[in-house]
């Protein structure tokens, strides 16, 4: 069924500008229910116009029949209205009159009225409604605001009783300062954390492995361990034990790793060097395991790129514990991507593993060499 | 509209007759049930409730669906005739084409209502 084309007085434009009214769904409604019924009757078209004044119509007769069974209802002392209220009702709106109508007395489901709707209904087909309607109007839950005894706070003022709603929080209407938050990324962080963990473990087997195979060369400290440590790594690290270069390759049934491409630049300490830092090189090995087998190429992935790059120069007529890799750990940090600053717990941590390390190994040495 | 119309129900009828007219009645309120009238129920609850009509049951829903559909349809095929007659009696080169504007609305509903 189109629409009286010409005259289409509501265009698109039209539409959006107007605010929408209260009754605008059941209007809508109403305009649909009345144009199935006019197409029923026959009619093939309409105008826009027309069609509302009709729906208007219909609906106005609607609300003037519930008005009308109300107040018969009213009178008759109920207040739920009965088919006689709606039957009384029919009649009064009736325009063209109905057989029985002057007869004042009768029974009211005999009245000629009644009679009509149902020879209506048998005769008109049942034509049922284009769309499926939810009930409306959606009656919504308005979540009120909860009262000063409800929130637990005390009203401001003495005047303000406690069972009034609360005053609203200070940062809805004043700007209060926020914490810069850093973006946190619970996954990736977990990640990462497994893989330190699981890096740490790992370390410490093997360091244990080694102690265990090379017990009695614990004992001397060889004086000519050197420290390395890289002066650019001083800058980021400051002192770090763990930046301390490792151990030299000896000829003590260690494998003999080739010699670094770089020559190690970093200040040689001829003094004792502490054991801590003499054992740190050794757990800096320990913590690469996969060196060990590689022919020691050079290209490892080591320390996370927070370390500075370790260079030194084997010696090889010196007694040396651990296994010496080549670090060159700068040429390796090009492909990170690990920011260059070490967070404080991460160093804690493995520092922490680490003098536990030596700990144990100490113990272990002078077991061994008390024997 | 005079709404001074007699309530009481009047016992002269014969008790037969009335209880055919109830049965009636009741039947066809039963019938109502099966029957969809066009205008939706939800629609005729929304309204109805607007004007304080207060009725939990059904079928004077429909029953109020019903006799509006029949005002409705009464007043289309009014005016139908209407717009037959003026078509037959306005001669127009279109001819048979059978479009029915209602473009008389104004006059036609004035003049049925």
């Amino acid at each position: 069924m189109n629409n009286g084309g010409a005259n289409t007085q509501r265009n698109n434009s039209q539409t959006q500008e107007r605010r929408p009214a209260v009754d605008d769904f059941g209007s809508a409604v109403s305009r649909v229910a009345v144009a199935q019924i006019c197409e029923n009757v026959g009619f093939e078209s309409f105008r826009d116009s027309a069609l509302d004044s009709f729906a208007d119509i219909a609906v106005r007769y609607l609300r003037d029949l519930g008005k009308a069974a109300a107040f018969y209802a009213n009178l008759a002392g109920r207040t739920e209205c009965n088919v006689f209220d709606i039957i009384r009702a029919l009649e009064d709106f009736n325009f063209q009159g109905f057989s029985g109508a002057s007869v004042v007395s009768n029974c009211i489901a005999s009245s000629g009225m009644a009679r009509e709707i149902m020879e209506y209904v048998e005769i008109a087909g049942e034509i049922p409604f284009a769309y499926h309607l939810p009930r409306f109007p959606i009656n919504r839950e308005r979540r009120l605001v909860p009262s000063f005894d409800r929130m637990g706070e005390t009203p401001p003022a003495n005047h303000i009783p406690s069972w009034l709603p609360a005053l609203p929080d200070p940062h809805t209407y004043r700007q209060t300062p926020m914490w810069n938050k850093r973006k946190v990324d619970p996954r990736a962080d977990k990640i990462e954390q497994v893989r330190q963990r699981r890096k740490g473990e790992r370390s410490l087997l093997d360091l244990q492995q080694r102690l265990s195979t090379y017990g009695p060369v614990g004992g001397a400290i060889n004086s000519d361990y050197v420290l390395a440590e890289n002066a650019e790594g001083t800058q980021v690290v400051g002192g770090n034990p763990f930046l301390a270069s490792p151990l030299v390759a000896g000829d003590t049934g260690m494998p003999v790793v080739n010699p670094p491409d770089v020559p190690w630049v970093g200040p040689v300490k001829d003094n004792h060097a502490s054991v801590l830092e003499t054992f740190t090189p050794a757990i800096e090995a320990m913590r690469n395991p996969l060196f060990d087998d590689d022919d020691g190429d050079g290209m490892c992935k080591i320390l996370p790129a927070e370390r500075p790059a370790v260079r030194f120069k084997f010696r090889t007529s010196k007694k040396v514990l651990g296994h010496s890799l080549d670090l060159d750990l700068q040429s390796r940090n090009i492909g990170k991507s690990v920011p260059v600053i070490v967070c404080q717990e991460e160093r804690n941590d493995k520092k922490r593993r680490a003098e536990y390390i030596l700990r144990q190994s100490m113990e272990s040495s002078q077991d061994l060499t008390q024997l | 509209m005079n709404y001074q119309h007699p309530q009481p129900q009047p016992p002269q009828q014969s008790g037969e007759g009335k209880h055919d007219d109830d049965a009636a009645v009741t039947e066809f309120l039963a019938s109502l049930l099966e029957y969809t009238p066009t205008i939706p129920d939800e629609l005729v609850e929304h309204y109805l409730g607007k004007s304080g009509f207060q009725c939990p049951d059904v079928r004077l829903i429909r029953l109020v669906a019903v006799a509006t559909q029949k005002f409705v349809a009464e007043v289309a095929s009014d005016a139908l005739q209407h717009c037959k007659a003026r078509q037959a009696s306005i001669v127009k080169d279109k001819g048979n084409k059978q479009q029915k504007v209602s473009a008389l609305y104004c006059s036609l509903l004035t003049s049925i209502i």
